[in-house]
C-alpha cells in the first residue's frame, strides 16, 4: 500500500459541507471555488463548480467519469495562444 | 513450434524469457506463470509438452489482459481522459508529456521529430 493510499482521498471540507447541504435540499447550484486540490468524490456527481484558476472561475460539471480526479485538473491555469510567427513579431517590435 | 495467446511464438530461448514476447507479460508475469503452471522457467520453449503449452495458455487466457485486448484497454483510458477534458486529457490531445517533464528543449518521444523553425535562433536584423 503506497503512502497516498494510506492517507486517502483529500476532500476539502468547506466545499463537501455544502454539496451535502445542495443534496440534502436536492438542488443544484454552481459553487464558487478556490479547491483546486479537492479531489472529486461521488457525491459531486452532478454539481456544477466555478473552480478558480488564478484569474477567473471556469465552470466544471462533474460527471461521473471525473471521480477521482481532482478539481484543478479540469481548471487550467496556463493559456497559450500559439507562438508568434516572424512578421508578426516584426510588426510588433 | 508452440502458439501461446493468440499470434505469438516464440522458439529456441528459455521459456521465462520467451513469454515476454507476448504484449502485457513481463519479467514478473512470465515468472509468476511458470510457477503456476509448474513448469521449469529454464526450458526451452521447443522442449515444452503439448500439456505444459495448454497450461501456459489457459492460464494467460484467464488471469491476464494480453495484447489486443490490453492495447485496446490502454486506448480506452486514454480516451476516458481526452473525453473528460482534464489537463492530462488535453496534453495527449496535444501529443505532448503528459506527466509534467518539461517541453522546452527535447521531449521528443511525444513531440516526435525536430520541426525546425526558420529564423528562431541567431537570426539578424528582425528586430
Amino acid at each position: 500500500m503506497s503512502r497516498s493510499l494510506k492517507k486517502g482521498p483529500y476532500v476539502d471540507e468547506k466545499l463537501f459541507n455544502k454539496v451535502e447541504k445542495l443534496n440534502a435540499a436536492n438542488r443544484h447550484a454552481p459553487i464558487k471555488t478556490w479547491a483546486r486540490a479537492c479531489t472529486i468524490v461521488p457525491e459531486f456527481v452532478g454539481h456544477t463548480f466555478q473552480v478558480h484558476n488564478g484569474r477567473h472561475f471556469n465552470d466544471v460539471f462533474c460527471t461521473e467519469d471525473m471521480v477521482g480526479h481532482k478539481l484543478g485538473e479540469f481548471s487550467l491555469t496556463r493559456l497559450f495562444r500559439g507562438h508568434t510567427n516572424k512578421k508578426e513579431s516584426v510588426k510588433r517590435g | 513450434m508452440p502458439r501461446i495467446a493468440g499470434i505469438d511464438i516464440p522458439e529456441k530461448k528459455k521459456v521465462r524469457y520467451a513469454l515476454r514476447y507476448i504484449y502485457g507479460i513481463g519479467p514478473k508475469f512470465a515468472d509468476d506463470i511458470l510457477a503456476k503452471a509448474d513448469v521449469d522457467p529454464d526450458k526451452r520453449c521447443s522442449e515444452l509438452t503439448d500439456e505444459e503449452v495448454g497450461q501456459i495458455s489457459s492460464i494467460i487466457d484467464t488471469e491476464f489482459i494480453v495484447e489486443g485486448a490490453l492495447r485496446r484497454q490502454v486506448q480506452q483510458h486514454i480516451q476516458r481522459l481526452r473525453d473528460i477534458r482534464c489537463y492530462r486529457g488535453d496534453r495527449h490531445r496535444k501529443g505532448l508529456p503528459v506527466r509534467g517533464q518539461r517541453t522546452r528543449c527535447n521531449a521528443r518521444t511525444r513531440k516526435g521529430k525536430k520541426k525546425t523553425v526558420a529564423g528562431k535562433k541567431g537570426v539578424k536584423g528582425v528586430r
